[in-house]
């Protein structure tokens, strides 16, 4: 049957070029989707994994809005006085705390994240740094400046600070790349925010307490104390509602596509009633002629989806890497998403192809043969 | 094969706009006859032809193949009598456009499941002539060429009754003649029945037999 569907392709590539597009349109939105909503889930937890905490201290107000400010570097402009940091070492259970002032400063001329910190930050984040000194720059940040150790920095915002680099980070793939780490002091300083904090990290000794430690420190006043799994969870749902409206827009597009290529195969089902005549005149059933329209959209829509998974896939590759809560997002590419759009381009397929098939299975062939 | 037509007639439309375009008509014919229908246009020989091969359905009488009647028959079996045992032969060729002259042929034999199809095709449009046009559409061959492809795709299943309406209308007499031959020769050889609906006196000659149809009934 493959090869009488293929004689019949050649004769109309127009419109077998049309329908394939149409089809791989909309797959190849659904795949940049799913591939870049995973590549913002995966970036958003990596992101708050590698912050090293159990418990997050932040300021009062909105948790979300000042846990991506952190991730992001900016400031969120409000704070921690830094005179609670003893009060919180002194709570139970408490391993570490690492205090945190962030915002954005001109660093050699160019406006950079500014992460201000103490050595403590060793101790939470996985990084090959043997001492906290000077500044420890980023891998981005040190290309796109064109920085090396043993450089000075000139740090500037509200003051001016000469800082010496003391080591280049190796590539996280994460926020961190695109950090300058400075102390405390300087950040402060530099950002106008003397004794201030825009968090503190706060890692427990032992994870089951962690609860009634997080209640301790949230009873502290103006800090509010947060688990990043629960800032991730919410952060995700505020994004599974994006990317439900998202994939309700993907589906009315596809849905468009079925219509679109019903149309399509009606009309040829129409324009070659003389092929459903001779069919049906050498003895072809009315079940092979629907068996023929049906395999012949099937095989239009499995190309369809193909191409528009290669599509989506090198959409991807050239879209803003930095969507989803201003944080660096890479798309994610699986087997599983390869396998929903061609799901879904086969049921666009079999949708698409059932009312023409039939009206072609429909049709007599004395019928047609008389017309001609 | 046997087929029986009693008393077939055939109505197009409906109400005031009805058409007879057959009335009670009989006839019998079995493998090995050559049988010709001859009538001016309009008088119902390709009405009277398709019915005969199972492409249109009586409005009243009864067929019967191998003395079983058609009306019993589901579309799937009325479809296997005309790809295995019915080939046609049609004025106009009705060839696919988009095939070359060797998938025309394979057409009837892919849709039956024959293994080795192309092979068989093959040979038969070498058995009318065409070995060197396999691979030829049909805008790229005469009209005699084409009704010889039509020939082969009608025989490609080994019917036993060849029905052909106009088979020689729109060739040149040079053509239609070697198409006439062809016929001749099949139904000696093979023992093909054959049905022709024809104006040319010629072609209607050549059958064993002559059925005359005028405004619908056999004469």
């Amino acid at each position: 049957m493959s090869w009488i569907i293929l004689a019949n392709a050649k004769k109309r590539k127009a419109r077998v070029a049309m329908t394939v597009a149409g089809i791989a349109i909309g797959v190849a939105t659904l795949f940049a989707l799913l591939a870049l909503s995973a590549g913002i889930e995966r970036s958003l937890d990596r992101e708050i994994s590698a912050m090293g905490a159990n418990i997050l201290l932040l300021p009062e107000g909105c948790p979300y809005e000042l846990t991506l400010a952190l991730m992001q570097g900016t400031d969120a402009f409000e704070h921690i006085p830094v005179d609670a940091l003893p009060a919180i070492e002194s709570v139970a259970n408490v391993e570490v705390a690492v205090p945190v002032t962030v915002g954005k400063a001109k660093v050699n001329g160019q406006l950079t994240s500014v992460y201000g910190t103490t050595s403590q930050i060793l101790e939470v984040r996985p990084w090959s740094v043997d001492r906290f000194e000077g500044a420890v720059v980023g891998s981005d940040v040190a290309e796109k400046l064109g920085l090396s150790e043993g450089d000075t920095l000139a740090i500037r915002l509200y003051n001016e600070r000469q800082v010496p680099i003391t080591q280049i980070l190796e590539p996280t793939y994460g926020r961190d790349d695109t950090f300058v780490f400075v102390s405390l002091e300087v950040a402060q300083d530099v950002l106008g925010l003397p004794d201030q904090l825009s968090a503190v990290l706060v890692r427990t000794a032992s994870v089951s307490d962690t609860v009634s430690t997080q209640s301790t420190l949230g009873r502290m006043s103006d800090i509010q104390a947060v688990p990043p799994s629960d800032v991730f969870e919410r952060l995700m749902e505020l994004f599974a509602s994006v990317r439900q409206t998202l994939i309700l827009i993907t589906g009315i597009a596809i849905v468009a596509g079925v219509l679109t290529t019903m149309n399509t195969m009606t009309m040829a089902v129409y324009e070659r009633r003389q092929e459903i005549g001779i069919l049906r005149a050498l003895g072809s059933t009315k079940r092979n002629v629907f068996r023929l329209f049906v395999t012949e959209s099937l095989l239009l829509s499995v190309v369809g989806g193909a191409v528009g998974v290669v599509a989506g896939f090198v959409a991807t590759l050239f879209l803003p890497r930095s969507s989803g809560f201003g944080l660096q997002a890479t798309p994610v590419f699986s087997i599983t998403f390869v396998a929903i759009c061609l799901v879904v381009a086969v049921l666009v397929g079999v949708a698409s192809s059932l009312y023409p098939a039939m009206a072609a299975a429909r049709t007599e062939p004395i019928k047609t043969l008389r017309e001609l | 094969m046997r087929i029986e037509l009693d008393r077939v007639s055939k109505a197009y439309g409906q109400g005031d706009a009805q058409f007879w375009a057959l009335r009670e008509a009989s006839l019998r014919i079995a493998s090995g006859d050559f049988l010709s229908i001859v009538g001016p246009s309009g008088s119902g020989k390709s009405t009277l032809l398709h019915i005969l091969g199972c492409l249109d359905r009586p409005t009243e009488g009864s067929v019967s193949i191998d003395a079983e009647p058609t009306n019993r028959l589901s579309d799937r079996q009325l479809s296997r009598i005309r790809r295995d045992q019915i080939g046609f032969v049609f004025q106009q060729y009705f060839l696919n456009p988009s095939m070359t002259a060797l998938q025309n042929v394979l057409l009837p034999l892919s849709l039956a499941g024959v293994e080795k199809g192309k092979e068989k095709a093959s040979k038969a449009l070498d058995a009318v002539g065409l070995s060197r046009k396999l691979r030829s559409t049909p805008k790229e061959m005469s009209g005699g060429e084409q009704q010889r492809v039509a020939i082969a795709r009608a025989l490609a299943n080994d019917p036993d009754l060849l029905l052909a309406d106009e088979p020689t209308g729109s060739l040149d007499s040079k053509a239609g003649r070697a198409v006439l031959d062809m016929l001749v020769s099949l139904n000696e050889e093979r023992d093909l029945g054959i049905v022709v609906v024809t104006h040319d006196k010629t072609v209607a000659k050549t059958a064993d037999t002559t059925l005359h149809v005028l405004d619908g009934r056999i004469a």
